[in-house]
């Protein structure tokens, strides 16, 4: 039960920011320019097109706004406040991860809980202003509505495991700065980070359709711009849900293996 | 109980692979890996009674922290088995978590971006302490540590000596009955280094915590532990009181001359050797303490005097590190 | 000329310690050239459905994400430690370099090699090879001496903007977040005529954070759209020497930040 009563520890990331105002207004400009130059960029591209690889300009606008938005909800600083996987491995305070009554797994499962609502509750913010600034357009209907919502969760859920899964492979290599690197690429493209997943060539969206990135954010944001109609959002969810089992067995047993990895360093 | 912490047979061994140069051995590497065993910790065994200072000690590399990382549950014996306050910390780690704190020298516990006081609150709740407890404790700590003072700003803009007594207090906020410190006052000022170690004493007396000390510093072992316990190698190889340490490996006596002209040749008197010269200022021990023959302190110090012309003389007992050196040399050859 | 011996060697011994971790070596490789990929796809897969942007051609409009690239691949290479040295910073590298004598500058650089690099300028000098190919301009020697020198420039103007974060970098440690957002900008809307944005954000991207003269004023001129860039036609054929200015100024930020310097805490 030391689990529920050490939810101060979901805390801390955000708490590290609130300290600092500069990082915020930082994070606040940031994310108000990007908005700005994202929807200008893809007003200007559509111009002169129509409708291409099903996306109308509104709905591409709503796509790449929402994504900039979303890119809040896991990308707080932890590298700052010391507190990467990574950084624990290469100090040595990894030691105390399992010095506490709290399994490691879920002191990071809480850790994550905490900015992951943190970030949300701006991306929620943000999502308001633009939805009045008239930027970002409002869903169909209730019902797709509802159906993004529960998309987002399950995305969420399964961004939470592959972020898992990269501090879990700090476990393993000392300098594994390149293998981050890569999962963090792979989560970017093929997460529609960088463009709508629908641009790209009809084999890539199929080969992304195999790996668990695009889970996270493009069929939600898909949903919510109508790309994907209702009638196939059951089969997309449970996609979805799949992944969050799969990646759940996954990420357990490499916790146990990660386990008898912690030989820090010294004598 | 009658025993903090048992220790039997403890044995760790780390399997390696050889790393062979070029791409040729990169590849029979993969294929053909050639491992090699790594004895870090071999069949030690001792029992710390509780409210017992229990000094570790031995050279770098020795096995201290690995048979630490055993006792804390992080690393699971190859062989032998421990018991810290009752339990097996390998086999069920949170049940032991609840009964040890932990200080690692350098390393930090407290979260980098927030007050020590946040570091503390989440403590408490992880540990599940009261709050009026979590409180009074606090209180407690302050009047030795001064923690109050700085208790408000960011770890990370804590100097070293205030950081380590956070760390401390962090340690004992649940009230454990057993505690780890490896080398905690590495790196601090004097007043610092005095005001932990008057901290450790309180514990340890007031509050009859068993504390594990591992630590270089040979001052802290003599103020503090009133045991000691030496590895090597991964060996057990000596456990005793400081006393008895003393009486088997430290020269009894020291006389300490400050010759008046630092040119004079100075050769050993009978019975009396020198241990070591540093310009004008000498020190003279017994040649062989045991032996039965070995002149008293008087009788050195004045056959001394009668042969140098000195400008400063004194007596001395040993030095520990003298003593500790002796008993490393002592072990590397046994 | 001792000081280019030594930076030499120095850059030699760097690359062979990146050889020590062989898996990391290659790898490394692989994401310099995978990351600058995704930029090509991202580029080239709204180029083939957005014709016409802008009014450029599509054989002309590959021309401006292959000059920002391989500028950048430059950049990374030679002058790139810049970017991310919040880290040496955190570190207390610059402690270190203080007490040596080199310039600390050229330690910063000199930290480690940028094995991405090679992948980097790999698929850059590829996709630059590919629009070349595709392009219908007629490149006469004034042509090509301007596009090396708009390679060159655009090369000193990234290598101005991360050198001006990094002087902030000395006293703020949350500086590296902008580090970060700008390599995100540059890679994003580096690659595009920035015409089809509104004015004010034309001119923010101009003006505000000059992205526009790494690679799209010098295309621009290089093709004939020289007029139809929304700033007078002699400060865009400027864009290279600009970045050299922009250089020099930067690294006099930096002189005088090193002044200031004042160590980190922890």
């Amino acid at each position: 039960m030391a689990v529920l009563h050490a939810w101060r520890a979901a805390r801390v990331t955000p708490l590290g920011e609130l300290h600092a105002p500069p990082r915020m207004t930082a994070v606040l400009l940031r994310l108000t320019v990007q908005v700005v130059l994202v929807a200008s960029l893809w007003h200007g591209l559509y111009a002169h097109t129509g409708t291409t690889a099903g996306l109308a300009e509104g709905q591409a606008v709503s796509y790449a706004v929402l994504a900039v938005l979303a890119s809040r909800l896991r990308e707080l600083d932890q590298y700052a406040g010391r507190d990467t996987v990574l950084q624990h491995m290469h100090f040595g305070t990894i030691v105390y991860w399992y010095l506490r009554p709290v399994p490691p797994q879920r002191y990071h499962a809480l850790r994550a809980l905490g900015e992951q609502l943190y970030g949300f509750a701006w991306a929620l913010g943000g999502y308001l202003v633009c939805l009045a600034a008239g930027v970002v357009d409002p869903p169909k209907s209730l019902a797709v509505a509802g159906v993004f919502f529960v998309s987002l969760l399950l995305g969420q859920w399964v961004l939470y495991y592959v972020m898992l899964t990269l501090d879990q492979l700090c476990f393993w290599t000392v300098r594994n700065n390149a293998a981050m690197l890569i999962l963090i690429f792979a989560q970017n493209l093929l997460s529609g980070v960088y463009a709508p997943l629908w641009f790209f060539p009809d084999w890539f969206i199929t080969l992304s359709g195999f790996l668990p990135f695009q889970a996270t954010l493009s069929v939600p944001l898909s949903l919510y711009i109508g790309r994907i109609p209702l009638s196939d959002a059951g089969g997309q969810l449970a996609i979805q849900a799949c992944w969050v089992a799969v990646l759940h067995l996954f990420t357990r047993f490499l916790w146990r293996r990660a386990a008898r990895r912690v030989i820090s360093q010294g004598g | 109980m009658t025993r903090s912490i048992e220790v039997r047979g403890l044995s760790r061994t780390f399997h390696t692979t050889v790393r062979r140069p070029g791409l040729a051995g990169t590849l029979r590497s993969l294929v053909n890996p050639e491992r090699v065993a790594k004895h870090a910790v071999s069949d030690i065994t001792f029992d710390v009674a509780p409210g017992e200072l229990l000094a570790l000690l031995g050279p770098n590399g020795a096995g201290k922290s690995t048979t630490i990382k055993m006792l804390t549950g992080i690393l699971t014996p190859t062989s032998g088995e421990a018991r810290v306050a009752g339990v097996v910390p390998y086999q069920e780690r949170e049940r032991n978590a609840r009964n040890i704190g932990a200080v690692f020298g350098q390393r930090t516990q407290l979260w980098w971006d927030l007050p020590v006081r946040e570091s503390f609150s989440i403590l408490r709740d992880i540990y599940e302490v009261p709050k009026a407890e979590h409180a009074t404790r606090l209180g407690e700590f302050d009047d030795i540590l001064e923690l109050s003072s700085f208790w408000d700003t960011r770890v990370r803009h804590l100097s070293l000596g205030q950081r380590v007594r956070c760390d401390l207090a962090a340690a004992l906020l649940h009230d454990p009955p057993v505690v780890f410190l490896d080398e905690p006052t590495i790196g601090m000022d004097v007043v610092v280094k005095e005001q932990v170690r008057e901290f450790l004493r309180h514990q340890v007396e007031e509050r009859g915590r068993t504390v594990l000390l591992t630590t270089h510093d040979m001052t802290e072992v003599e103020r503090l532990a009133e045991r000691v316990v030496l590895i090597n190698h991964g060996r057990l190889v000596l456990d005793g009181s400081l006393d008895e340490i003393r009486r088997k490996f430290g020269s009894t006596w020291q006389v300490r001359a400050t010759l008046a002209d630092a040119h004079t040749e100075v050769t050993a008197l009978p019975g009396i050797a020198v241990l070591r010269q540093e310009g004008p200022q000498v020190v003279f021990g017994p040649e062989s303490p045991d032996g039965p023959d070995s002149p008293t302190v008087h009788q050195a110090l004045k056959a001394v005097i009668e042969r140098y012309e000195v400008t400063g003389v004194a007596i001395d007992e040993a030095d520990l590190e003298d003593v500790m050196r002796a008993a490393y040399v002592h072990a590397e050859a046994v | 000329m001792n000081g280019m011996r030594i930076a030499w060697r120095i850059t030699r011994l760097n690359f062979r310690a990146q050889l020590e971790y062989r898996t990391e070596f290659l790898l490394m490789i692989a994401i310099g050239a995978i990351w600058q990929v995704s930029v090509i796809v991202f580029a080239t897969v709204l180029l083939t459905r957005f014709t016409g942007m802008g009014g450029w051609d599509s054989s002309e409009v590959l021309l401006i994400p292959a000059t920002r690239m391989l500028a950048h691949g430059l950049f990374v290479l030679l002058l790139g430690r810049v970017h991310g040295a919040g880290r040496q910073i955190q570190e207390g590298r610059i402690d270190i370099y203080l007490t040596r004598p080199m310039p600390v500058h050229r330690q910063l650089q000199l930290a480690f090699f940028p094995t991405n690099a090679i992948g980097d300028l790999t698929v850059a000098v590829g996709l630059m090879v590919g629009a070349l190919s595709r392009s219908q301009l007629d490149w006469t020697p004034g042509r090509i001496s301007y596009l090396i020198a708009a390679l060159i420039g655009g090369m000193f103007l990234e290598a101005a903007l991360f050198t001006a974060i990094t002087c902030a970098a000395l006293r703020f440690p949350a500086a590296d977040y902008w580090s970060r957002w700008l390599e995100e900008l540059l890679g994003t809307f580096g690659s595009y005529p920035l015409n089809v944005l509104p004015q004010a954000v034309g001119s923010f991207l101009t003006y505000g954070l000059p992205l526009a003269f790494v690679a799209y004023f010098p295309a621009a001129v290089l093709t004939g759209h020289g007029h139809d860039t929304g700033v007078p036609y002699w400060l865009a054929a400027l864009s290279p020497l600009l970045g050299v200015v922009a250089y020099l100024g930067s690294r006099v930020l930096w002189r005088w930040s090193l002044r200031h310097y004042a160590g980190v805490n922890g």
